[in-house]
């Protein structure tokens, strides 16, 4: 059975490596020789790396999906051919990022694949989480206006993309163990049954966790992201809406607070209400972004012939202006699918879980990955006010890209664990 | 909770839905627009990657011109064509034409982004597409002659299609010699960078009675058989409206020909608010004219203070009501066409470097300004103009004119001097507007200016 899934998985991984060596030919005219020649051996060595995935799955009889790590080669590829293009100092930098990826999947598979374990130590995630977000507010650099950085000299690392994740473990284990008492309540207020404060404890203090990023780090994507993701899970836990819309009008009731509070978050509704007004000043990013999208058109400038490089952090969190400008709405559209695809598969492993625990921590993270990607490519299309988080398995970074491919590794547990005992 | 996973699938997947719709409206339907943008610092690049392409006037007269590809772009007209042509310069930015075509021009439409492809995988030269315009560059100079030492404008376009074949703006300014002439532009204040003909708003003074009069007779019945008694003046409100002269008893269309205040602002008060604003909508004002170039609506008071002395003061075209060159030019082609005012336009074709056809312009109707036989009264009353009344220095040999004068009052001196009318007046070929700032009156100024290039235009001796 199990090399049936890994075969159709490898075939899969060669229509990814198939797609990334035509990148990689197609960028051949415009860098240099010695550059191309690293392109294509690089696009060999990515794609063995991920057969080689595949290849100790099937050693280890590892029954998760087959598809999530074609669909996420895909978007790394994506991802390596737009550095490349940008930035080869970068794409070079997210290859070694790569592998350190590919080995925290593995470890996660491997380590973590009896995971029945892993809700017993909730509230150590929660304090984990906790100490990891706020050592950067004391001993952090600021990049980017947000101040959510470790440096570690030879490298830097983004807390908040590794507490994420437990977030999410945290929530599905403690919406698991109560999610009965928190969708019956225990006060009743008339006709409406309200939980106690012990079931409300938490929803406040993942809202405290949401401000204390909004406001001390200024990291408003990231907040937005956690926030949103807790409140799907609390949505799957107990089908009431009403904490999904309570939780909501504090949330947008902190926003408001803030928007009146601090210059900068009302800076960013301003410039995404009217960017024109700013051009030359807050509006430049998102006005040089839709002029590379516009530019972009249907099918796009084509591969290294647009020029995003007026963009600032184009290789980080406005790499997908650059997609839209080189390959297109259709290039565009085709990354969102891969997203959509992404976010099914992950919903197929949620629906598929074997008790709440699982089904809730995949359900959590898919909405994790899914929120982010809406935000960010909302956010670089103006859809929704600008908010600096990356492109997953896209944008340059190496905390983010690590800690995506513990979430895909977390997620195919959930479904090796269903898998196996078919 | 199976039901609840669901729905949260059904809400990221909606989100992404939205997103997909978003960003093709984005890319697709606002994304020519953003390309062309004049703050899109691609367009620098293109321009020298791209050998621009040329702009031709109805006869095939080069306007604007790039040798090779980043070359200085050349304009042999030189000031003739400064504002409607416009210019392209990597320091002082992108105007009239040059911006509005830029993406034709550059060959950044879609299938000239496709041929420029394969060009450069062939390493070809990569070309943009041509313009062929409906302007006439000699008539357009014969025009600049005339406007030498004044401020105006001259519209001249076609009424039958709403080709527009002049359109001067002065004082203009020698696109070839930015560098040299920058700083003084900016602070002229004659405002060379002014396109006058589209930009300009002035009080329309007389020639206005002739939307007054489509109004009159569409609306009250029998007008055009009336008399009309003028004392030299009208008292409205217990203020005195003076006249420029007694003109006893005059028919209608007598009442044109010597452009009698008295006359029509007392149609202007008999017409009533609602029916005059709605005769000034349907000749265009309030609605912006779908040129290829930002035109200014042409705009009066709104009917809540259209009342009374206003709406007496509009009637003979002063009071709140400011118009473009262009706009009357158009009002006058809606007499002219038998009520219908064409959709006007600068560009015939577009074609690609190697001569293939890639637009060509198709004439339609913009508004229904007026009635045929509103319009045929009027015409009568034009041509009386031009053989008694007002506007005689407008008369051509041999060739019938339509014509009204203006002598528009404002607060910055002597009357702006306008002239519309058109000719053959019979078969229209071609409408003229005129106005020349703080000049005097029409009828000594602009009415021979017109007929100067209406006897060049059609060929007259």
């Amino acid at each position: 059975m199990v090399h049936l899934l890994r075969r159709q998985e490898r075939y899969l991984l060669l229509i990814a490596g198939g797609y990334l060596l035509t990148g990689a030919v197609i960028l051949y005219p415009d860098i240099s020789a010695v550059n191309a020649l690293i392109a294509g051996l690089t696009g060999l060595s990515v794609l063995t790396a991920f057969l080689l995935v595949s290849v100790f799955w099937q050693a280890s009889c590892y029954y998760g999906d087959g598809f999530l790590l074609p669909v996420t080669a895909v978007l790394v590829a994506t991802g390596l051919i737009f550095l490349f293009r940008l930035d080869p100092a970068a794409g070079l930098r997210q290859l070694v990022w790569l592998a350190a990826g590919l080995a925290a999947l593995v470890l996660t598979t491997r380590l973590l694949a009896d995971m029945r374990f892993l809700s017993d130590y909730k509230y150590i995630y929660a304090l984990a989480g906790a100490v990891f977000l706020i050592l950067p507010i004391f001993f952090g650099v600021e990049r980017g206006g947000s101040r959510s950085w470790l440096d570690f000299g030879i490298f830097q690392l983004q807390p908040s993309e590794f507490v994420k994740i437990l977030v999410i473990l945290f929530l599905a284990g403690f919406l698991a163990e109560n999610r009965a008492i928190l969708a019956v309540g225990s006060k009743s207020l008339g006709f409406l049954a309200l939980p106690g404060p012990q079931e409300w404890g938490p929803l406040l203090a993942m809202w405290g966790v949401s401000l204390i990023l909004l406001i001390f780090q200024n990291d408003l994507g990231t907040a937005l992201i956690y926030y949103g993701a807790f409140l799907a899970m609390i949505y799957v836990a107990t089908a009431r809406f009403f904490y999904v819309l309570s939780g909501a009008g504090l949330f947008l009731g902190g926003a408001l607070a803030s928007y009146f509070l601090f210059e900068h978050v009302r800076m960013r509704i301003e410039v995404w209400l009217n960017p024109w007004r700013f051009l030359d000043t807050a509006g430049y990013q998102v006005t040089q972004s839709l002029f590379a999208l516009g530019s972009g058109g249907m099918a796009g400038a084509g591969l290294g012939q647009g020029y995003p490089g007026f963009i600032p952090a184009v290789h980080t969190d406005f790499i997908f202006a650059a997609v839209g400008e080189e390959m297109g709405l259709l290039g565009g559209i085709g990354i969102i699918l891969l997203f959509v695809s992404f976010v099914f598969l992950g919903i197929r492993i949620a629906l598929r879980a074997r008790d709440d625990f699982a089904a809730l921590l995949a359900a959590g993270l898919t909405s994790l990955l899914g929120l982010q990607a809406f935000v960010i490519i909302g956010g670089v299309t103006r859809l929704l006010p600008l908010t600096g988080v990356t492109l997953p398995f896209i944008s340059y970074g190496g905390s983010s890209l690590v800690a995506n491919f513990i979430l895909l590794g977390l997620l195919l547990n959930v479904s090796h664990e269903a898998g196996k005992k078919i | 909770m199976r039901q609840n996973i669901l729905k949260v699938w059904y809400l990221l997947l909606g989100c992404f839905l939205a997103l997909v719709f978003y960003l093709s409206y984005l890319q697709v339907g606002w994304g020519p627009a953003l390309a062309a943008h004049q703050r899109n610092p691609r367009l620098a690049e293109y321009e020298a990657k791209i050998k621009r392409g040329t702009i031709y006037d109805a006869k095939g007269v080069v306007l604007a011109e790039t040798g090779f590809a980043g070359d200085k772009r050349i304009y042999p007209r030189g000031a003739d064509f400064a504002q409607v042509v416009g210019f392209v310069s990597g320091r002082y930015g992108r105007t009239g034409l040059e911006s509005a075509y830029d993406r034709y021009l550059l060959g950044k439409d879609d299938l000239g982004k496709f041929k420029n492809t394969f060009d450069r995988l062939l390493g070809k030269e990569q070309t943009g597409n041509d313009l062929v315009l409906t302007l006439d560059a000699d008539l357009q100079k014969a025009a600049f002659a005339m406007l030498d030492g004044y401020r105006g404008a001259v519209v001249v376009l076609d009424p039958r299609s709403g080709a527009v074949r002049v359109l001067a703006s002065a004082p203009a300014f020698d696109p070839n010699r930015l560098d040299d002439n920058w700083p003084r532009l900016l602070e002229n204040e004659a405002k060379p960078l002014l396109n006058r003909a589209v930009q300009g708003a002035y009080p329309p003074g007389s020639t206005f009675k002739l939307v007054t009069a489509a109004g009159a007779l569409v609306n009250l019945p029998g007008v055009a058989e009336r008399t009309f008694n003028c004392p030299g003046y009208l008292a409205v409100e217990g203020y005195k409206l003076n006249d420029t002269a007694v003109h006893g008893e005059v028919y209608f269309e007598e009442a044109l020909a010597v452009s009698c205040n008295t006359t029509f602002a007392a149609l202007g008060l008999e017409l009533g608010t609602a029916d005059f604003y709605q005769t000034a909508r349907s000749f265009g004002l309030g609605k912006e004219p779908p040129l290829e170039l930002a035109v200014r609506t042409s705009t009066l008071a709104l009917p809540g203070r259209l009342k009374g002395t206003e709406l007496a003061g509009s009637a003979i075209g002063q009071g709140e009501v400011l118009v473009t060159p262009l706009q009357m030019a158009l009002a006058t082609a809606g007499i002219a066409n038998r009520g219908i005012i064409m959709r006007p336009y600068l560009v015939e074709k577009v074609r690609s470097a190697s001569g293939e056809l890639l637009q060509q312009a198709a004439p339609q109707p913009w508004l229904t300004a007026t009635t045929p036989p509103a319009a045929g009264v009027i015409r009568e009353g034009m041509k009386a103009a031009v053989q008694y009344g007002t506007a005689r220095a407008a008369a051509v040999p041999g060739v019938a004119v339509a014509g009204k004068t203006g002598s528009a009052q404002n607060p910055h001196g002597k009357t702006h001097a306008w002239f519309v009318g058109f000719a053959p007046a019979e078969e229209p070929q071609l409408v003229v507007a005129v106005v020349l700032e703080n000049a005097g009156a029409g009828g000594a100024v602009a009415a021979p200016l017109a007929a100067g290039l209406l006897k060049r235009a059609l060929g007259v001796r």
